[in-house]
This record gives structure tokens, sequence and C-alpha cells, in this order.
């Protein structure tokens, strides 16, 4: 169904990104980026350094103004509507600054929705991991409670678990501990680098954090929309499949 | 193809959102109520109407064409020669179906429409008892058969109509009165041809038709035969329909298969017929204007649900869910908000029209009741409002579903 190309998961070439408007502003200039199975990559960068920028369009919510993206071995230019929403709930999950779950499903639901999106069959493939990735994020005790009654970090650790509930290849967080206090962040940080090791999920994580990044493998710091560091800490882990 | 997932979350957030629910299908409710109780109460009283001028009426008549009596001049002989009593002749000859049998056999099958028919003997006499005298209208029928054409078995106060004996007769309640007549009494009937009947009476009834109760006796038809001396002939067919619209175009049909004349209802009620007209179309505007009124509401509460939820629909987007995943969520919500709408909306309706219907007055001295609000209430009627309810929910939810299936994911996120 989908094809899992070799150790790279997700590849950028020559991406430009010009937001047209009054005055364009230019968010990604020339950006070449491999992102490899496995792999925890910690995205760092002021402020409209083009981070934002940078994830949607790896997640296929934006389209760059020139250059190619590539990812399960297609590239995404020949991507119809259709596809590229499959792309997005079975091979990549996502985490937002606010968490963004819905209030009116419980947490399990919440945690289920991207296999709910895809199909009666993958709930079933999925329910069983998904309750364990809950009871592993601390939240065994919560599975029927609705957002509105968990605190920040414990939604935060819902959308996490959402990310992954399809088993994807690469999840993309912005700024997921941006919301929350140092304690907690650090906490929802540890937990999604805990995943990466369990599950072999390559993450992108953008962060302000630099105490953060110290975590990752590989650390990649945006200036003016230009890389101006790709630096790999240490090897990811590698998962036989 | 309905998507599960789409049918999920609507239910949820239906489910979820319990007062803005319950305000829209209560937009739909009260119109589809409206809908069905204007539908009930205006076609009950087209209804009323129209059987206050075809109930004690057979819905055609065929009859022998009335023969003109004509100038000697205009007589054209095979030899040349008339003879002056030809003339007086034709104009004394009663109009009579001789062939009637075959006609009453033959006719069901002209049509499905035709749902009875009934050979009658019809003639003016005067009724004498007592030294009283009055003109009446003397009618000659099988009963059984007649009661299918026109109603009076169930009409009856007392005594009876089917099973009528020769020499017997059943009368109208208001002729009853006048001549003090009960069950079992005499009365002597003089035809315009002066032939005297004697006849008991068998039965009284009440059809609601001054005309009628108070002027009109049954009697079998072959003692209507001698007393109008038209041997084994009828004077008329009568036939009642079952779609008594159709009666002018099914009269017309037979006048071309019989070789008589016929005349239906609607030819004798043109103005009555228009004004229905009028009615049904002012009717029919109001329920238009209603079910307009009622897709707004649900539209308008629609599209403020879309605004308030633009964040979950961008999330939902941003994790993979497709644009005609996210229109389906919108189009089932309205669909479904309408359907139960109009569900409510229907047991409102019918209970309110029910619920009048059952008011009833006393309407004749003999105690015949009839309902105040003459509603009709047909199974069609409320199956048409609630399939109109969920076709207009479903339009009215396309525009708010294109908007959600149309937002921008990143500008949801972006939007923090
Ligand atoms: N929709 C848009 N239209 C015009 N310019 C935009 C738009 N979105 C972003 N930009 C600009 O693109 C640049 C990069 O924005 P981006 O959101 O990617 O930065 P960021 O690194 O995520 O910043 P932050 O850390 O504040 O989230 C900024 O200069 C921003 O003003
Ligand atoms: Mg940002």
């Amino acid at each position: 169904m989908l094809e899992r190309n070799g150790d790279v998961v997700c590849e950028l070439r020559h991406v430009d990104k010009v937001y047209e408007g009054a005055v364009p502003t230019p968010a990604l200039l020339d950006i070449n980026l491999q992102v490899r199975r496995g792999e925890f990559l910690v995205v760092l960068g002021a402020s409209g350094s083009g981070k934002t920028t940078l994830l949607n369009i790896i997640g296929l919510l934006d389209t760059p103004t020139s250059g190619q993206v590539w990812l399960a071995g297609r590239n995404a230019a020949d991507l119809s509507e259709e596809e590229r929403a499959a792309l997005r709930s079975r091979y990549m999950g996502f985490v937002f600054q606010f968490h963004y779950l819905l209030p009116e499903f419980t947490v399990m639901e919440n945690a289920l929705l991207p296999c709910k999106i895809v199909g009666a069959r993958m709930v079933e493939q999925n329910r069983n991991r998904v309750k364990e990735l809950l009871v592993r994020v601390g939240l065994g005790d919560r599975l029927n409670y609705r957002p509105n009654q968990l605190s920040g970090g414990q939604q935060q650790r819902v959308a996490i678990v959402r990310a992954l509930a399809n088993n994807p290849e690469l999840v993309l967080a912005d700024e997921p501990t941006g919301n929350l206090d140092s304690k907690n962040g650090f906490a929802v940080f540890e937990m999604m680098r805990f995943m990466n090791r369990e599950t072999g999920t390559a993450f992108v994580v953008v962060t302000h954090d630099e105490r953060l990044a110290q975590e990752a493998d590989r650390v990649v710091v945006l200036e003016d929309g230009r890389i101006v560091k790709d630096e790999i800490q240490r090897p990811a882990v590698t998962h036989e499949l | 193809m309905i998507d599960r997932f789409s049918f999920s979350v609507a239910i949820r957030h239906l489910l979820y959102y319990k007062g803005q629910t319950l305000l829209t299908m209560g937009v739909v409710a009260v119109s589809v109520t409206l809908i069905i109780f204007l539908g009930a109460l205006i076609g009950g009283l087209q209804k009323r109407l129209i059987s206050s001028v075809t109930g004690a009426i057979p819905h055609v008549v065929i009859r022998q064409p009335e023969r003109k009596p004509i100038a000697v001049w205009e007589v054209a002989t095979a030899n040349g020669v008339l003879y002056l009593g030809e003339r007086v002749k034709l104009q004394q000859q009663k109009r009579k179906i001789e062939d009637w049998q075959s006609w009453e056999a033959r006719l069901p099958t002209f049509s499905d429409n035709i749902r009875a028919v009934s050979p009658v003997v019809e003639g003016q006499a005067f009724v004498n008892r007592n030294e009283k005298r009055k003109a009446v209208t003397v009618v000659g029928v099988f009963p059984e058969k007649h009661n299918g054409v026109v109603d009076i078995q169930s009409k009856l106060v007392q005594g009876r109509f089917f099973g009528l004996n020769g020499g017997e007769a059943v009368v109208g309640f208001k002729l009853a009165d006048e001549f003090a007549l009960k069950l079992g009494d005499k009365i002597r009937v003089v035809s315009a041809e002066g032939n005297v009947g004697n006849y008991t009476v068998a039965g009284i009834f009440d059809t609601g038709f001054s005309a009628v109760d108070s002027a009109t006796v049954f009697i079998p038809l072959r003692d209507a035969q001698s007393l109008f001396g038209v041997g084994n002939a009828v004077t008329t067919i009568g036939l009642k329909l079952q779609r008594i619209f159709e009666a002018k175009d099914l009269a017309q049909q037979i006048a071309l298969q019989v070789p008589y004349e016929t005349r239906s209802w609607m030819e004798d009620n043109q103005q009555l017929l228009s004004g229905l007209r009028a009615q049904s179309q002012s009717s029919n505007l109001i329920l238009v204007f209603t079910t307009i009124a009622a897709g707004f509401g649900i539209a308008s509460i629609m599209i403020t649900s879309v605004v308030t939820r633009l964040r979950e629909i961008g999330i939902l987007k941003a994790i993979g869910a497709t644009n005609r995943q996210i229109l389906q969520i919108f189009a089932i919500e309205g669909t479904l908000l309408a359907f139960f709408g109009a569900i409510a909306g229907a047991i409102q309706g019918v209970a309110l029209s029910l619920a009048l219907y059952s008011i009833r007055v006393q309407v004749s001295e003999t105690g015949r009741t009839a309902e105040v609000f003459p509603f009709d209430l047909t199974p069609d009627l409320v199956i048409r409002a609630i399939v109109i309810a969920v076709l207009v929910g479903l339009a009215a939810s396309w525009y708010p579903a294109w908007r959600a299936a149309r937002v921008n994911a990143i500008e949801v996120i972006r939007g923090g």
C-alpha cells in the first residue's frame, strides 16, 4: 500500500516557501533535509525563522513555492487531495501546541481518531495498542474521561498517543511543550523520546527550549528560513522490521 | 456511501451539544407540525366542501339525451310523409335506458376508477297522506347496489334500507316529520304519469342534505318501474368513482363508449372547483414558505455550528480526514436533525389534528354529530411532510458543509 522507502521517511529538496501577499514574505530558503527512520530530530530557531512553515510543508498541510517534498517514496506534488489525506492519516502523526482534542469524545476515542478516519478495520487493529500506549503515558485510569476533565499536560499526552495511533513512520510536533510549564513540558518531551525508542517512529519536534534539544538525536537550527546548523548528536535507534 | 467516521462524529456532536440539537430539531418540528396540521385541515375542509355537493349524488350519471320536440319540417322520413301524431309521441317518451343490464355489467370494466354502479328509476311524484300533499323525488333502486354510489344505509335513523321489499319505502327524516310518519305507516304516491303506489315506511334516514332529507323517497327498482311506467327500463345509471376529480374526463370518455349522454358532478360545480383550486394554491404557498423558513433555520444554526467548530474541523483535516468526510459530517448532521425533528413534528401534528378532530357537535335533531375541524389526515401527507423536511435538511446543510470542507487546517492551527 504505502511504500516504505529504505531509511528515509521524508525528504525535502531545495524547498523554498514564499508567502504571497501585499509584501511577499520568504519563509524558507533552499531547504534540503532528510529525516531518517527512527530519528528524533529537534528543530530550533527564533520566532519567525520558519519552523512551523517547515513542519506544515512536511505534513502536506502546505505546499512549497518551489522544490520537492518526498514522502513514502512519492513526490508530494503528484498526489491527489485524497492521497495527501491518506498519507496524513496513515503515514504521519501530528501533535500541536494547543492539544486540540475533540471535546465530545473521550480520551480513548480521541486517541483512536486517526484510526477511525481510516476505517473500522484500522480501529480494531490498533485498539489494544492505543490502550497500551495510554496506559504507558499514565492515563490508564482516564480512558473514559473527557478532554476538559484533564490537565494540559495530560491532554498533550493524549495528543501524542493520538499521533501514534496508526503506527506512523513520522510524528510532527510543533511546540508540543510550548503551552506547558517547564516541569510538565519536560515530562511530555520525555514521553515522546520514550515513544520514539519504543516504537521506532521518527519524530520531528519544533521547540524553543535548547535544554530539550540536548535529548535529541539530531538538531536542526533555522535562521531566517535557512538551515544554519544540522548536527547529529547520537545515532538514531533503529528497529529491525 | 455514508462514511462511518463522519457518522460517528456527527452523532457524537449532536449528542454533546444537546441544546443546539434540540433547538434545531424544534425549528424543524414546528414547521412539520404546521405542514401536517394545515395540510390536514385544508384537505379536510376541501373534502367537506366536495362532499357537500357530491355526498348525495352519483359522481357520474348516464342517461338518455333529452328528446326535444322537433318541428314537422325538420323530420325527414323515408317516404317524405309525416303524420301529425308522431311529434306528440316523441315529446311524451320518457328518457330511459332499456339495455341497462348489459351496461351495468360492462361499465366497471371501462375504468378502474369506477367503484360502484347503480341503475336507477327516478321521477317526480306526490306523496299523499291525511289530506297533506307534497312533491317529492321518487328514486327506485336496488338498495345494496345504490348504497355503493350514495350511502343511505349508514345514515339510517330508524328501520332498514338494505333488503327493502316490494311495497316498502325509505324516507328522509324531514319528510317523516312533516307527515308525522313512523315505521310501518302507509304513504300513497302518485306519479306525474298518474300511476299510484302504496308503500309502507320501512326506514327513515338523515343524510344532512336538506333537499334529500325533506323530499326524497326510496323504493325498490321494480316498484318504481311500474310507478313511472317504464317497463323493464331504468332512467339513469349512477356511478361512484375512486378519484372524483377525474369525473369529468371519465364522463367524457364513457360518453364515447355508450349510446347515452353522461354528466359529471364537476360540470355542475365549476365555481366550487375553481374556488378549491385557489384555496389549494394559497395553502401550498403557505407550506412552501414554512418549508423555506425551516430550511433557513437549519442552515443558520448549522453555519453557527461550523464557525464554532473551526478548530475541530481543522484538526480533523490535519490528521487526515478528507474533504468528503468533513462534508459528510455536516450533511449527516443536517439530515439527522431534520429527520428526527420531522418525526417529532409529525407526532405533534398528528396528535394535534386528532385531538381537534375528536371535537364533535350535534348538527341535526336526529342526534347526528359532525366534527368541528374536518381534518383529512392521510399517511401520505405525514410521509410527504417528513420526506420534504429531510430533503430540506440535506439542502440546508449543504452550504455549511461546503464551508466546513473548505476550512484551511493551517490557519486554524496557527490561530492558536
Ligand atoms: N500565512 C502567512 N502569510 C504571510 N506570512 C506568513 C504566514 N505564515 C507565516 N508567515 C511568515 O513566515 C515566517 C515564518 O513563520 P513561521 O510561523 O514558520 O515561524 P516560526 O518559526 O514557526 O515562529 P514561532 O516560533 O513564532 O512559531 C514569518 O516571518 C511569518 O511572519
Ligand atoms: Mg511556529
